[in-house]
């Protein structure tokens, strides 16, 4: 399976084994949330422990899932749009089979304590080497695919495509060179352009440029506006990169750092508004298509959720804001609302449209795509609301100066509801798992073609 | 080829990102170079062992490690120059504990290791995952760290200290402040004058508490706990200087306020409860210690074992 250099194989298995990733990090994630409301479940057993699953929660979904499900998406994207074959779809299945060893290895490594501690760059130096060979290689894939392409003019899409395969290994290799030793506050300057690249270099513009193509491709209208686009490209490359250290903005790192990263992280929000008022406007009298159109339902549904979080970003920068917010559940909340409720729905639209098309098969069942929809709408929206909740009751217990574990017991009912919106998720994801396994086994459908259009192989 | 009209935009795509590199990554390091403060830890070898030890449980996922100034309750506030010994760093971002920055020295060791075995026992409702898997000399280890957190910077200026001057008021006292008849009368004077910001439990929680900006103070923390007499009836006289905390001296009988240092002292200090044998976790011993009775918990000694001696803080009582 890894070693195939069919048409379309890589994209194949970067999806299918990211899904199998997916249920592993969401199964880590309900644990850790569970442990909330029942401390001593983890009853002396270190690799279960809230405090080492939370990391390997983080990694897992962040390079197991989405990474994978980004790139497997992208070298679908890739060569349709650029109408030409994938430059090589060997060494693709080898990096995918390289990283999914990482992925273990580094679940092994850190359940078993091997971290190095720092926030998204946990994974300890062997397996960094793999990712890093992982990203290099792909982007020689991606560039050297983009260079053969017979179409004149790059669609947005591969602009922020392209882009982030030149911006992650960079980025990636900054955040985790342990060779260079620096001292804590710089470690944390560095840690934190780092953490916050992999997001705005990574996953927003493979999720963005994600979305850029499946909108207009769902909905069979031209995208509304493309100097609008290409302006939210470049306000992106130019705004996002200097804005890490607002994680840190009231630690005592150089005062004109944190003024330079709140700048930056205000002005995101031009390229927020061009990117979505472009998506919304070539939604403009198509919203009909909603009903029966369930892969783009997902995407929008993604671009809500990108409203949302890009909104709070901004204001979660400006001092005053993260003055009262800062070290919270609001923050997991939002961080949630970016990479489970942008970009995994986003993945999720996209994975219903391409999964049909690069594997040849009929989706086994509209039924439970539906069922994952709802489920992992509704899911979400118990548990964003609890995160979010949870983070302002919190902050009003620490500046009111109640002791810790007397407002932690108010918490009680917000770690349940946020456990009973993550176990729906996680079940939905179930459903979506095997909906994925069959599909991909090619096993007979079980509703008619015409059902979803959308998400049936044949070329629309 | 086609390929050449997009050579420009891949000059300013890299040339843009070299400079925010340049900007964010490299210039920082060039040119923040903050001198070893002198609360920088040089950790002796099972410090830094502990060091260790914490970083691979990853307590950082729930302890943030510096005091921000809104931050009341966790000591002084921290510097650039504290880090500079600390790779890789421990920040943390989420405070779902609370910050370990300064917390060397306000418990003893037995405590921190009966919390670590199973926090509950110390702390009912905490929700603090249980440590037990720790071996011995892990254990000890991480004990050792966690009381070399910030702990010179408490000893030094996290006490507050009355002016020597004021021992004379002593000599003028009719009160017994230990009496719980002194007691029951401040509790009235409390509750008519203070209650409405410092909350009848004098929480800090009054409702006019919500409207202003700097908080009345919450008595039940673990430092007012270490006010003498003297202290209590100086700053309840002097008020606090920047805030709406008035200066009961001018408006109070010396009487009243000794009255009211008397009902101070008897209010609990955070609902921790002191196991009275901290080794031994059995529950039947544990059923024993919660039925302690609240008087009992308020004549134990504060859990906060620091010195005396030492310079006093600039004017305004900042902590
Ligand atoms: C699930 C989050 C969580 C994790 C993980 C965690 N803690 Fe805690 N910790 C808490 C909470 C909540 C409290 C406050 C209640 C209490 O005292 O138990 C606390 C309290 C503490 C205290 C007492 C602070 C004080 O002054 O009262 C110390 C010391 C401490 N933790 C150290 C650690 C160490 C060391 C680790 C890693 C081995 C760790 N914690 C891991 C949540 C956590
Ligand atoms: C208008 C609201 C208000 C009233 C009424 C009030 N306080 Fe305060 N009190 C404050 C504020 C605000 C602070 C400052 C807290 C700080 O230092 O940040 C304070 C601080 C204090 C402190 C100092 C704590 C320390 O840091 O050493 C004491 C003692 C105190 N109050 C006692 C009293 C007593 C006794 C009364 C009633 C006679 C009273 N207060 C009435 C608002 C009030």
């Amino acid at each position: 399976m890894f070693f195939s250099d069919k048409e379309n194989s890589a994209s194949k298995n970067f999806i299918f084994t990211a899904v199998i990733w997916l249920i592993v990090g969401m199964t880590m994630g309900l644990t850790g949330a569970i442990e909330f409301t029942a401390p001593d479940m983890s009853a002396g057993i270190p690799q279960i422990t809230f405090s080492r699953l939370r990391p390997t929660h983080i990694n897992t979904v962040a390079f197991g899932w989405l990474s994978m499900a980004n790139i497997g998406i992208v070298l679908y994207i890739i060569p349709t749009l650029t109408r030409s074959k994938l430059f090589s779809n060997k060494l693709a299945n080898f990096v995918c089979l390289v990283w999914n060893l990482a992925i273990i290895g580094g679940i092994i490594c850190l359940t078993n304590g091997y971290t190095e501690g720092r926030e998204y760059a946990e994974f300890p130096v062997p397996i960094d080497v793999m990712v890093l060979i992982g990203l290099l290689s792909l982007s020689y894939v991606v560039y050297m695919t983009a260079i053969t392409r017979t179409v004149k003019k790059l669609y947005v899409s591969l602009w922020y495509m392209l882009g982030a395969f030149f911006w992650m290994p960079i980025v990636y290799f900054i955040g985790n060179r342990t060779f260079v030793r620096l001292d804590g506050l710089n470690d944390s300057i560095v840690n934190w352009f780092y953490g916050h690249n992999i997001l705005g270099m990574w996953f927003t513009t493979l999720g963005v440029g994600i979305a850029y193509y499946m909108i207009p491709k769902l909905t069979g209208r031209p995208l509304w506006s493309h100097s609008l686009s290409m302006l939210g490209f470049w306000t992106i490359a130019f705004f996002y990169a200097p804005t890490g250290t607002h994680h840190i903005l009231q630690s005592p790192v150089p005062e004109w750092l944190k003024a330079l990263a709140v700048v930056f992280s205000v002005a995101l929000v031009i390229p927020v508004i061009t990117v979505l008022t472009n998506f919304f406007m070539t939604m403009k009298g198509n919203w009909w298509q909603l009903a029966n159109n369930l892969p783009l339902r997902f995407v929008l549904t993604g671009a809500l959720f990108y409203f949302i979080t890009c909104i709070q970003g901004p204001f979660q920068a400006t001092r005053s804001i993260n003055w009262y917010i800062h070290f919270t559940q609001w923050v997991p909340g939002h961080a949630h609302a970016a990479l489970l409720g942008a970009f995994t729905f986003f993945d999720w639209g996209a994975i219903y449209y391409i999964f049909p098309r690069v594997t040849g098969h009929q989706f086994y069942s509209v039924a439970l795509a539906r069922a994952h929809y709802w489920l992992t709408f509704i899911g979400f929206w118990i548990f964003y609301a609890a995160f979010t909740i949870a983070g302002l009751v919190q902050s009003a217990g620490w500046h009111a100066g109640i002791p810790v574990n007397i407002w932690s017991t108010e918490l009680v009912p917000y770690w349940i509801f946020r456990a009973i919106g993550g176990s729906m998720m996680w079940f939905g994801n179930i459903l979506f798992f095997i909906n994925i396994l069959q599909t991909f086994r090619g096993v007979k459908p079980l509703d008619l073609p015409d059902v979803e259009p959308a998400m049936s192989p044949m070329k629309s | 080829m086609n390929n050449k009209n997009y050579l420009l935009p891949g000059l300013v795509i890299i040339f843009s990102f070299g400079m925010i590199i340049f900007s964010t990554v490299l210039l920082p390091n060039f040119i923040f170079k903050p001198m070893p403060s002198e609360f920088a830890v040089v950790y002796t070898p099972l410090e830094a062992r502990g060091r260790k030890i914490y970083l691979r449980e990853g307590c950082v996922n729930c302890h943030s490690q510096f005091s921000r100034p809104q931050d009341r309750d966790f000591g002084p506030l921290v510097m650039a120059g504290d880090y500079v010994y600390e790779t890789p760093n421990l920040l943390g971002t989420i405070r779902t504990g609370p910050d370990l920055a300064n917390e060397g020295g306000k418990h003893p060791d037995a405590w921190h290791k009966a919390h670590f075995i199973n926090p509950r026992t110390v702390t009912p409702g905490s929700i603090m995952p249980p440590y037990s898997y720790l071996k011995d000399d892990e254990m000890k280890a991480l004990v050792a760290y966690v009381q070399s957190l910030g702990k010179k910077r408490l000893v030094k200026y996290h006490r507050i200290y009355h002016p020597d001057e004021l021992e004379k008021v002593l000599e003028k006292r009719k009160v017994n402040v230990d009496s719980s008849a002194a007691a029951n009368a401040g509790r009235g004077i409390f509750q008519q004058n203070c209650a409405t910001c410092h909350g009848t439990h004098g929480l800090g929680n009054g409702p006019n508490a919500i409207a202003i900006s700097k908080k009345p103070a919450n008595f039940s923390r673990p430092f007012f706990k270490d006010y003498d007499d003297v202290t209590w009836f100086w700053r309840v006289s002097e008020g606090v200087p920047g805030t709406r905390m008035p200066q009961w001296g001018k408006l109070l009988t010396e009487e009243q306020r000794w009255y009211l240092v008397a009902f101070l002292k008897t209010l609990p200090r955070e609902n921790e409860v002191y196991p009275k044998d901290y080794e031994s976790l059995d529950p039947e011993k544990w059923n024993e210690v919660q039925a302690t009775s609240s008087k009992d918990l308020n004549s134990q000694k504060p859990a906060m074992i620091i010195e005396t001696k030492g310079s006093p803080p600039g004017a305004g009582g900042g902590h």
